[in-house]
């Protein structure tokens, strides 16, 4: 793994292990209801400082949390048209089998590629070093998914092209 | 009425404050010029304005400190130095650095973990400066 994005996930690693600090609050608006704080927004006693990480210009990780819940927006590395299409069309699937995963938004956050929402529910079921390891992990391998997706394509073209080519040889 | 007294009081602090960080910036250049790092640190730490929302004196700030981080050659003289009341504003800076997108500022270089134990403690993660890279990535994590 390249330096830099070692120590990248590093920095990601141990804001993750200060801040999946969760516990169960009920709703305080209304009455027997029990939802994620941070994607309410609606009591700002309850909201920690948003932290903005990034890599670089195109990579970021933004890492919202609340007493209840913590969600985590993920920025891709995208330098061309073809990554950009093959990271969409691929974080869409993901996101359809949001329920497979437990931990991942159906929907991104505005501005990201892909969200995690971590409740105290999933602190409870689940343990906190593991959740952060699958997070770190993830990071990691999506890229090399993506880079692995445009080699494909770029495989299939070329033999496509020279197929298609030899007909007129 | 007492809205626009305040606004009037906050406009002249807001003076007041940032021309006391310009004179912090220049005690701050002549420490780096004779090579007293940690303590140039210390300086651009020392003062940080706390409540004030102006956003000039904010970013003044940033930019005095964010002076004094790249300057840091040796980080383990500057956090066996450096008052543990001063971690928590030095984070605050360092994930402001992080989070400004910036390449020489965001590049990470090689880490080194160290923890200091105890009830209460900061365990804090340091890294070596590169040749390259000036800003070194310190991410304090708070132990409990």
């Amino acid at each position: 793994m390249a330096n830099s994005l070692r120590l990248y996930l590093t920095c990601i690693r141990n804001t993750l292990e200060a801040a999946m600090c969760l516990q169960n609050f009920p709703c305080q608006e209304v009455e027997r209801h029990n939802k994620p704080e941070v994607e309410l927004k609606t009591s700002p006693e309850l909201l920690l400082k948003p932290i903005l990480i990034c890599r670089n210009e195109a990579e970021k990780c933004l890492i919202e949390t609340s007493i209840n819940s913590l969600r985590i927006s993920l920025k891709v590395k995208q330098a061309d048209e073809l990554e950009n299409i093959l990271t969409k069309k691929f974080l869409r699937f993901l996101s359809m089998r949001a329920e497979a995963f437990q931990v991942l938004r159906r929907k991104p956050v505005q501005g990201y590629d892909l969200s995690f929402l971590i409740t105290n529910y999933h602190c409870e079921e689940m343990q906190k070093h593991k959740l952060i390891d699958f997070i770190v992990q993830f990071m990691e391998d999506i890229d090399k998914e993506i880079s692995e997706l445009k080699m494909s394509v770029n495989t299939r073209g070329r033999l496509v092209a020279a197929e298609f080519l030899k007909q007129f040889i | 009425m007492m809205v626009a007294t305040d606004d009037f009081v906050e406009a002249d602090n807001v003076e007041a404050i940032i021309s006391r960080i310009e004179h912090k910036s220049r005690k701050i250049e002549s420490l780096l010029k004779q090579s007293k790092l940690v303590e140039a640190l210390k300086t651009a730490l020392e003062g940080s304005p706390p409540n004030t929302r102006d956003e000039r004196c904010k970013s003044a700030n940033w930019i005095a400190v964010h002076r004094a981080i790249m300057a840091m050659k040796d980080l383990d003289a500057l956090f066996s130095s450096l008052d543990p009341e001063y971690y928590n504003i030095l984070m605050k800076y360092l994930y402001r650095g992080l989070s400004t997108g910036d390449r020489p500022t965001c590049d990470p270089v090689p880490a080194d973990s160290r923890k200091t134990h105890g009830e209460g403690r900061l365990g804090v993660h340091t890294s070596f400066p590169s040749r390259h890279h000036k800003y070194s990535m310190m991410i304090i994590a708070i132990v409990i």
